[in-house]
């Protein structure tokens, strides 16, 4: 039971760890398909890297919704005795 | 108002629909796009929809129609996104840390390099130049752990992850061992022409100092290339 729980919290860890590293890319991906945006010279182009930012700016969302699951998640099985 | 407080006001039943947003609480039950607690067939009442709006055609402004009921708490988990987004910016386009992590570095190395030039040969130039190289590093290593520190907080919000707890336990070992031979220098200024014990560990500390380095900078590198 307790070597459950102690497999479980690593597994959560690591878990937080991947995602955790992974916002600060999605950010990064925003500026610069953002900025590509800004010096895009033509319609397409600029819709282009328009759709790109909006889908960078999901992936952040969703990465940061999945890391908020897992903190508490991770919360609630150190909690357990 | 809590979080499962919130889950109560589900426009079910004849409850109001209530979501929060960065920590407000809304009242959206006069929208005519919230039918039955959901909203697109997506959101649902009584959420936090936070990390959602990004998502939306629309921006935050359209909360403004909507009368604020309340206050969630605990928002701050929320308000973290947009309280640090000048300071990421500010961050990305200088960069602190990986800029300052190389000077210290590549001094340690210069400094072992030259101890160990100084132990073959002899030469006291080599020795002095080793000291000086590894009190470059040790004055280096402040704003590089400074700054190392601040990215933690701004990027990952300080969460401690076994990546961030080698480096931190890495960093402090570091500093730890190189304040240790700055100080014997200073001290004894012929350390390492001695015969003793001490004079053994000033050396094994300055060559030690290496695979931490290459230690932290393997960590550093797992948060750029995981």
């Amino acid at each position: 039971m307790k070597g459950e729980r102690k497999k479980k919290i690593k597994e959560l860890e690591e878990m937080i760890e991947v995602v955790l590293l992974s916002i600060p890319r999605e950010i990064a991906s925003q500026k610069f398909y953002q900025t590509a945006f800004e010096k895009a010279t033509t319609d397409i182009s600029r819709k282009f890297f328009q759709s790109l930012v909006k889908e960078e700016k999901h992936h952040e969302a969703k990465l940061r919704k999945v890391l908020n699951k897992l903190q508490n998640e991770l919360k609630k099985v150190k909690e357990l005795k | 108002m809590k979080k499962d407080e919130l889950q109560q006001y589900s426009g079910k039943e004849g409850k109001p629909i209530y979501i929060s947003y960065k920590g407000k609480i809304y009242d959206v039950s006069k929208s005519k796009l919230w039918k039955d607690g959901v909203h697109m067939n997506i959101h649902r009442a009584g959420e936090d929809l936070t990390n959602d709006l990004s998502e939306a055609p629309h921006g935050e402004e359209i909360l403004d129609k909507f009368e604020q009921v309340g206050i969630l708490e605990n928002e701050s988990e929320y308000l973290y996104i947009d309280n640090k987004e000048s300071l990421r910016d500010l961050y990305r386009k200088f960069h602190p840390h990986p800029t300052l992590v190389h000077f210290p570095i590549a001094a340690l190395f210069l400094g072992a390099l030259l101890q160990f030039l100084f132990l073959i040969t002899k030469t006291s130039s080599f020795e002095s130049a080793a000291f000086y190289s590894i009190l470059f590093a040790t004055v280096f290593q402040i704003p590089a752990v400074i700054s190392g520190i601040f990215s933690w907080w701004v990027n990952y919000d300080s969460t401690l992850t076994s990546i961030f707890k080698n480096k931190l336990r890495y960093s402090a070992i570091l500093l730890c061992m190189t304040f240790f031979v700055v100080i014997i220098r200073f001290l004894i200024s012929d350390i390492s022409f001695r015969d003793d014990i001490l004079s053994l560990t000033y050396n094994i500390v300055i060559f030690f100092n290496v695979p931490v380095v290459f230690i932290l900078g393997f960590y550093g590198g797992k948060i750029t290339w995981h």
